[in-house]
């Protein structure tokens, strides 16, 4: 099961590459049926890269969700997921054009992990651990894909009028409310995803809130986030200070899921 | 809302401070790991235990008031927007989102919005045709606030009130929980090995009791198995099984005869019965010993295969000397002799009685839920009326996907041309 796991993972990162090349050059000659392909290609990448999870889960004989390796590949999972998601949705290929770099950086961060399969230590068994690193999967993802819509919406405003910019990316309202809806869904899964650890937290280890570094980070991204939420609201903000606030969200979301690793060990840092 | 964004500013830089700035160590270390300096605004600002500081707390409490505040100023305007949002009068003077004129068949364009069917009423003599739905999502934000609320409450007097003690030895022993006036035993503990030696699971079989008090309608005495990932509930507290280590047989002799035998935990004193200034000190045991030039002891394997025993003697606080004994081998101070054997694990297990988590834990709940209304359970309002040429214009209102609104409006309406013209196509 295993081996399948690898040669799919292999396939699903020419997938993704492939994906991101059409999106470039559909960006380059600004041909509809080139985004199109993009995003078949990007699709079919999804649909083998969750079969590649599913043989991990079988071969690991649990949730494939608790090394780096494990953990980098469902991240770029659930980005493009989510990305997918709302190409769709809302017919925005350029969304799914920007979000691909992320997608092949992030699974090409995974493929540097050792995908060794380690047994778990006691206090990693557990349901609620399971939830925790599947919301958080949805929530990186969805943050992925505000970060992008954020970034298109900083980019927007120098967009020439009548450009390739200006006719294929939506209008600025629509784009802050499709980033919007990108946030709220991170969101809501964040907060799923910070209770369910309190949850495990209190069951393993007897205090459902330490201040650990990486609890403490993702505070802060959900902190943010809620910034985001009320600059949003208030009139005269509206936009732009939102959106580089969704930008810093991002990067502190990054932070807690790498930086906090590195330089400030703590409970979690076995991950 | 401006004095609420910038607290939580400062409550994001507080977070970040407090963990970069390693907590919990004293002025030596800060001035050691950065500069006196530095060292002298940390214990100043009480950056070495941030989370607890004063101005944490402050920021907290107002953070808490200004949601407490917001919240009940808004709960007036809430009840009557609610009331309004349903009430088909109010919809001639409210504003609109979006609108297309020219519609001939209302009722459709209801339905291809997806609204309830919408109820016809007439204001002024003006015809209005009125739908609403999900008007519940209008109260999102407001309950999101109070579960916030419930959370920092549950948190802080969690904080406040919570009783920890720890207790530890092996099986066969009892040892009272702290000032509770309860006694834990422990029955059994075992600790499973998967076959490449690394831990499986730790358990414990415990039991809590106290003095009988003859109440008929609270037990005197509780069991439970507990292991990592599962504790047990007793008495209103919590069990933790949270750690284990090293305990040995102590066997002290005087001239020969037998004086003391006791369970030693590694890290624990013994003082010899009968001359308590003299103290052996269980420093550590090593399962597999391996005496490593340049490295010193260690163990090398988790398997009891070569035990050892590092222990330490004091003669009233003063080090004697410290060695490793390997089984069957004593120590021999003056009259006494002193030798360790039955290596077996011990077991922490942590206790904690904290009356606030259930409430902390439905504050994440309806956070949760407030989150749910506000972002998916969104506000929308549809109206008609008819224009002088018998044509209707429809209306439409959704605060929060006003962007959108103007497109899915349209497309409602053409759908419901094309069906129109289908039809007729087919019946031509
Ligand atoms: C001092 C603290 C806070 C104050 C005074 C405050 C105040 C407000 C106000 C006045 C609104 C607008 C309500 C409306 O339009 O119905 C709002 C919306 C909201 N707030 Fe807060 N808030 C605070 C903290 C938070 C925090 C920490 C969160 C956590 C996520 C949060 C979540 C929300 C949400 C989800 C909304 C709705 C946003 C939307 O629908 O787009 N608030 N807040």
């Amino acid at each position: 099961m295993l081996r399948v796991e690898n040669t799919l993972f292999t396939i699903v990162m020419l997938l993704y590459f492939a994906a991101m090349i059409l999106y470039f050059v559909f960006i380059a000659v600004k041909k509809n049926p080139i985004a199109k392909a993009a995003v078949i290609l990007q699709t079919a990448g999804l649909v083998l890269h969750t079969a590649a999870l599913i043989c991990r889960g079988i071969g690991a004989g649990r949730l494939p969700l608790t090394n780096q390796y494990e953990f980098a590949t469902a991240f770029a999972w659930g980005l493009c997921l989510v990305s997918l998601i709302f190409v769709y949705r809302f017919r925005f290929p350029v969304l799914g054009a920007f979000a691909a770099p992320i997608i092949f950086l992030v699974i090409g961060y995974a493929a540097m992990q050792s995908k060794d399969v380690h047994e778990l230590m006691p206090a990693l068994k557990s349901n609620w651990l399971g939830f925790h690193v599947s919301t958080a999967i949805i929530a990186y993802g969805s943050f992925g894909v505000s970060f992008v819509l954020s970034i298109l919406f900083l980019l927007r405003d120098k967009a020439k009028e009548g450009g390739f910019f200006d006719t294929h990316i939506p209008s600025r309202e629509k784009l802050d409310l499709i980033s919007y809806r990108s946030v709220a869904l991170g969101l809501l899964f964040l907060t799923f995803t910070i209770i369910t650890g309190a949850i495990w937290a209190e069951r393993a280890w007897g205090s459902y809130w330490s201040w650990d570094p990486k609890e403490t980070w993702s505070l802060v991204t959900w902190i943010i986030f809620a910034i985001y939420l009320h600059l949003r609201i208030r009139r005269g903000w509206h936009g732009k200070a939102a959106a580089i606030f969704a930008v810093i969200g991002f990067v502190c979301m990054i932070f807690t899921y790498i930086g906090v690793n590195t330089f400030l060990p703590g409970v979690h840092s076995y991950r | 809302m401006t004095f609420a964004v910038i607290l939580l500013v400062l409550l994001v830089v507080a977070c970040a401070v407090g963990s970069f700035v390693k907590q919990g160590q004293t002025f030596d270390w800060y001035a050691a790991s950065y500069s006196e300096t530095a060292a002298a605004w940390i214990m100043a600002l009480r950056l070495n235990d941030t989370f607890h500081s004063w101005w944490f707390i402050a920021i907290t409490a107002f953070l808490c008031g200004n949601l407490l505040l917001c919240n009940v100023f808004r709960l007036g305007t809430l009840i009557r927007r609610t009331k309004s949002f349903g009430d088909a009068g109010n919809a001639a003077k409210r504003a609109a989102d979006a609108s297309v004129s020219g519609v001939s068949d209302p009722e459709s364009v209801f339905a291809a919005l997806r609204m309830p069917k919408p109820q016809q009423s007439e204001t002024d003599g003006i015809k209005i045709l009125y739908s609403s739905k999900h008007r519940i999502g209008l109260w999102g934000a407001w309950v999101c606030h109070i579960g916030i609320l419930l959370l920092i409450l549950g948190f802080g007097l969690g904080q406040m009130t919570k009783q920890e003690y720890s207790v530890y030895g092996v099986p066969g022993q009892t040892r009272p929980i702290g000032d509770t006036g309860l006694f834990l035993s422990i029955n059994d503990f075992r600790i499973d090995l998967r076959d490449d030696d690394t831990v499986e699971q730790y358990t414990a079989d415990v039991t809590v009791w106290r003095v009988p008090q003859g109440s008929t309608t609270e037990p005197d005495e509780q069991r439970a198995v507990i292991s990592v990932n599962h504790p047990g509930r007793m008495f209103g507290m919590t069990f933790y099984q949270n750690a284990t280590g090293w305990a040995a047989k102590v066997d002290v002799t005087k001239s020969g005869e037998p004086l003391q035998s006791e369970i030693v935990c590694a890290g624990e004193y013994l003082p010899i019965a009968d001359k308590k200034e003299l103290v052996v000190y269980f420093n550590a045991f090593y399962p597999d010993y391996a005496l490593v030039p340049g490295e010193g002891p260690k163990t090398v394997s988790g398997r009891l295969n070569r035990p050892a025993y590092l222990y330490s003697v004091y003669y009233l606080g003063e080090l004697l000397g410290m060695n490793a004994l390997t089984q069957g081998e004593t120590i021999t101070i003056d009259d006494y002799e002193v030798s360790f054997s039955e290596p077996q694990n011990y077991t922490l297990i942590q206790i904690k009685r904290d009356a606030f988590t259930s409430v902390a834990f439905a504050g994440g709940v309806v956070t949760m839920i407030g989150l749910l209304l506000a972002f998916y359970i969104l506000p929308q309002s549809v109206w008609a009326m008819p224009a002088e040429d018998g044509t209707w214009t429809v209306y439409a209102e959704s605060k929060k996907r006003r962007a959108m609104l103007r497109d899915e409006l349209e497309r409602a309406v053409s759908a419901t041309k094309l069906k129109i013209t289908g039809e007729t196509d087919a019946q031509g």
